[in-house]
């Protein structure tokens, strides 16, 4: 291990880290921890510094304060000096001069950098003109936007029907919500699982109290629309006619990952960033790490993504230890099967966290 | 439901508007129902270079002082706003332009300045602005609404605001600023809240009381409209020249006159010449311009007459610091002028004390004939506050001569007749059978020049005597005490504007726990030797926090009552931190503690 450290005669060691989840956090205090005098950068469009994002499900059972889920107070970014940058967006990264460009005009200069934005919600371009009316569950302002316009025993229609969906559709199922799950070739991501699998699954949701539609079968969906008077606020409208009514109407279609600002700045991209096992680029001085990286797999000869807390905290460690020179490979920490819990419920790998 | 208590501060360069998005601000919520607190700080330059600050505290009773932190600070100018990040209170908002037109500096940004405990809010202002109103120069009506829509305020009161601001300037332009208002309301309201700031609503205001909103020097110029003020002569100096500004308006209006002459020495005299002639007559200055009338104020006192002197203190000496508050022309205000010249110094401590010792002024003027010196200083003369008028009427006398006696046949009237309480007949010219001189000289019961000892000996002491009645000057709070009745640990002894923030330090030591008291002193000459010493002598030390550098008020008490105080003098050019007396009075507290242990 040969960590950069700084001496009177050479500036410290810039790390910028683009992303504020786990993984970008998880290297932040490898970082620091490996280089003690190197300046770390977190920049963010979030407002808020890291949070559990695992946690937002809990928002529905019980009142929580954004600050009841930070991961970190604001004291340990200041006793760590790890500069979060928040609120900001990222709109190039110029690898031939080692600058971060930000969208209100500023480079920000790296000596190593570390892309770990994760990824955003799919949404399918037939429902594009209609997002104005689907509630995201990325964000703690996301979750809580969900939370006020759900009323008291209200309807959740699910489009989809991701891992993380079927986490908030499991507690909402506890607080006497009522769920419709819109079934989609997403269903279960990022679970790969097989039609007879799919099948069991489908057949536990149900049991646990959730009405499933048949996606294929209603053709699928084609618009949101706002509810009529006396009837919940939106309308989904399937291509073979009919339709349902929720309160809120939420697409989980899995997770596509956010890269565009990579473009153009000579980094290899597939879907996501393309890695090695030591999570670094083809640009020695760029790392990437999380849901928005695929890394190579020498068992598959492929490049892949893996998904789940354990896996991306592990991959922030690896990062940061890579960045200071070490020599370290990401191993998978976290299998991906389905399986049911004590209660027959749906149980996943995906949604451990610690 | 938690009493309001939010500050709200936006920091510019000239030309940004920032000044006038805090104006907007303040009037809207002082419109709204809410009690305000505000001051500007601003460059001496016109437009173009140094940062302006406009500090807003909206609260549901009376605050006395500004906070130290804000709970949400607008950024219009980075280079400005990046040393000032740090007066946000963790968990406060900034709000900033994530949009600036010209490439920005690496480091140069806000967002990489905002501390973690900060909630940051970037918002394209300029963009908003450009498409609401087809400019870029509405930024600061965009972040007006941007707030509003974010906290919750309703935007009425605002509108019409803009309205009355901009009305001369066409429809044209107000209904462009309104319009870059709902663009930044649109998005306040869309942006989710993270910060637990809220405005609860307010109750009915008091059907005998008006609450008005006036800034240090529109509530003096008020108190000497509604005290009948007559003439006005002034020549314009920072920051005293919005006083003459407003008379000059309100003035003509009533039939009276303003006349702004080429000098302060002129001002001074023709105040002198007016106050002669039995008009109701001031002038308004500042260090400077005190300095030059000095002379003219010695005139005044020996030949007794009534005139009123509006002095706001600005950093010195000489020309000093135009733009910057200090309250160190009290020693030049109690002793500028040569020879035994007393006369009647008065300083209020907030804006309704402005309005009120600006009345009383011309009370005490024509009442013990002196000149009287009414001591602000930048902080009280820019500072906005909501006051509270009674609305019976203006509580001034308007006629606070001594009643002449009649003149008996044959009697010579005797303009300085020594009398029990030095108070002398007081006629102007045209008055039948008082036909009488004026001097600067020393002189005798009729006016005569007079230099023989008993003479001088005499007057001196009628002209000294007389004033000590204006201690006992009807409705007119001289002293006053606060906090702990009783023994206490730490007594906070304050004059002028510093007082608000003494009061608050005091509440905020109270709440700790710590004995405490707070006394102001209003009027500076004569001084109120009792009721301070008796302050004094209930406190186990006492702290005296004023801004000058030479402890002026300190000089002045240990000088009169010879007691030892504790001195907390500085001179920032801005005013006295709260948290800077507080600390000082818990030094204090801790240490009169081991005193008392020992």
């Amino acid at each position: 291990m040969t960590a950069h450290h700084a001496s009177p005669s050479v500036p410290p060691h810039r790390y910028v880290i683009i992303g504020n989840g786990v993984a970008g956090n998880q290297a932040a205090e490898g970082l620091r921890s490996r280089d003690p005098e190197g300046l770390v950068t977190i920049i963010t469009n979030n407002r808020l510094l890291f949070y559990n994002r695992y946690l937002l499900p809990l928002l529905f059972r019980s009142h929580k304060d954004w600050r009841e889920l930070q991961s970190h107070s604001a004291d340990y970014y200041q006793k760590h000096r790890i500069r979060v940058i928040r609120d900001v967006r990222v709109t190039a990264v110029d690898a031939g001069r080692r600058q971060v460009m930000l969208a209100h005009k500023e480079p920000i200069t790296y000596d190593t950098l570390l892309v770990a934005t994760g990824g955003r919600s799919y949404l399918p371009e037939e429902l594009a003109d209609s997002r104005h009316l689907l509630n995201s569950f990325g964000t703690y302002e996301q979750a809580m936007a969900v939370k006020k316009a759900l009323p008291d025993r209200g309807t959740v229609v699910m489009l989809g029907g991701d891992m993380i969906g079927l986490d908030l559709a499991r507690t909402l199922l506890s607080i006497d919500c009522r769920v419709v799950l819109v079934t989609h070739e997403t269903t279960f991501w990022p679970h790969q699982v097989t039609p007879e699998v799919r099948m069991e699954f489908l057949n536990v949701l149900r049991d646990m109290g959730m009405d499933v539609i048949d996606g294929d079968a209603a053709g699928g969906v084609t618009a949101i629309e706002p509810g009529t008077a006396g009837l919940p606020a939106r309308r989904v409208v399937f291509r073979q006619g009919g339709d349902v009514y929720g309160d809120v109407v939420m697409p989980f279609y899995g997770l596509v990952p956010s890269v565009e600002f990579m473009m153009g700045s000579g980094t290899d991209i597939e879907r996501g960033i393309l890695v090695g096992t030591n999570l670094r680029t083809n640009d020695n001085h760029i790392f990437a790490a999380g849901d928005v990286c695929q890394i190579w797999s020498e068992q598959e000869h492929a490049y892949r993504f893996y998904y789940g807390y354990q896996n991306v905290r592990a991959m922030g460690a690896v990062a940061a230890s890579n960045m200071t020179g070490g020599n370290e490979h990401f191993a998978i920490t976290q299998n991906g099967s389905l399986s049911r819990d004590g209660r027959g419920h749906i149980d996943s790998s995906f949604w451990a966290y610690d | 439901m938690k009493a309001t208590d939010i500050q709200i501060a936006l920091c510019g360069s000239a030309g940004d508007g920032t000044i006038a998005a805090g104006d907007i601000l303040r009037n809207a919520v002082a419109r709204a129902g809410y009690r305000v607190i505000s001051f500007d700080v601003y460059p001496p330059e016109i437009r173009g270079f140094g940062k302006c600050i406009s500090r807003v505290r909206i609260t549901t009773e009376q605050s006395y002082a500004l906070k130290r932190q804000s709970d949400v600070f607008v950024s219009l100018d980075d280079s400005h706003a990046i040393p000032h990040v740090g007066e946000v209170r963790p968990d406060g908002a900034v709000i900033f332009e994530s949009q600036p037109v010209a490439t920005v500096a690496e480091g140069h940004h806000i967002s990489g300045h905002i501390h973690p405990g900060h909630i940051p809010y970037g918002i394209p202002l300029r963009e908003l602005s450009e498409k609401s109103t087809g400019g870029g120069r509405s930024r600061n009506l965009v972040v007006l609404g941007y707030i509003a829509g974010l906290l919750g305020l309703a935007p009425e009161h605002f509108l019409s605001i803009i309205e009355k601001k901009f009305t001369k300037q066409g429809s044209e332009v107000v209904s462009r600023n309104q319009a870059g208002f709902h663009a930044g309301f649109q998005a306040g309201t869309a942006t989710f809240k993270l910060d637990n700031v809220f405005f609860t609503p307010l109750g009915t205001p008091h059907g005998s009381e008006q609450v008005v909103m006036l800034s240090g020097n529109a509530a003096v110029a008020q108190g000497c409209m509604d005290a009948h003020l007559d003439t006005f002569f002034g020549y314009p100096i920072t920051p005293a020249t919005s006083i003459m500004e407003r008379l000059a308006v309100a003035l003509p209006k009533r039939g009276a006159r303003l006349l702004q002459t080429e000098d302060e020495i002129s001002a001074m005299a023709a105040s002198i010449g007016a106050g002669f002639a039995g008009a109701r007559a001031a002038t308004a200055t500042s260090g400077p311009g005190l300095a030059l009338m000095s002379e003219m104020i010695g005139l005044a006192t020996m030949a007794e007459v009534p005139c009123v002197v509006f002095v706001s203190q600005r950093g010195g000496p000489s020309t000093g610091m135009p733009t910057k508050t200090e309250q160190s022309d009290l020693n030049a205000a109690l002793y500028g002028s040569p020879g035994d010249s007393q006369h009647i110094v008065i300083a209020p401590t907030n804006v309704e004390g402005c309005y009120r010792c600006a009345g009383k002024a011309f009370e005490m003027a024509e009442r013990y004939q002196t000149p009287v010196i009414v001591l602000l200083d930048l902080y009280l003369s820019n500072r906005y506050e909501t006051v509270t008028l009674a609305v019976s009427g203006p509580p001034f006398n308007l006629n606070a001569n001594k009643p002449r006696p009649r003149l008996e046949a044959g009697e010579v009237y005797k303009r300085y007749a020594l009398t029990d309480d030095g108070i002398s007949p007081r006629a102007i010219p045209g008055d039948a059978g008082c036909m009488h001189v004026i001097t600067g000289l020393e002189h005798n019961e009729l006016g005569r020049p007079s230099d023989q000892e008993e003479m001088h000996a005499a007057m001196s002491r009628k002209r000294h005597d007389k004033l000590l009645g204006a201690l006992q000057h009807p409705d007119f709070t001289v002293s006053k005490r606060f906090g702990d009745p009783g023994r206490v640990k730490v007594g906070l002894l304050s004059w002028g504007s510093t007082f608000g923030e003494c009061l608050e330090a005091m509440f905020m030591a109270q709440a700790e726990g710590i004995p405490c008291a707070a006394m102001k002193v209003v009027m500076l000459a004569p001084f109120p030797v009792q009721p301070v010493a008796d302050f004094m002598a209930d406190c186990d030390v006492v702290l005296v926090p004023e801004c000058n550098y030479e402890g002026q008020f300190a000089h002045l008490v240990q000088g009169i009552l010879a007691k030892p105080v504790v001195r907390l003098s500085r001179v920032p050019g801005s005013p006295m931190p709260v948290e800077a007396i507080l600390g000082e009075v818990r030094r204090l507290a801790r240490g009169a503690v081991t005193a008392i242990a020992s």
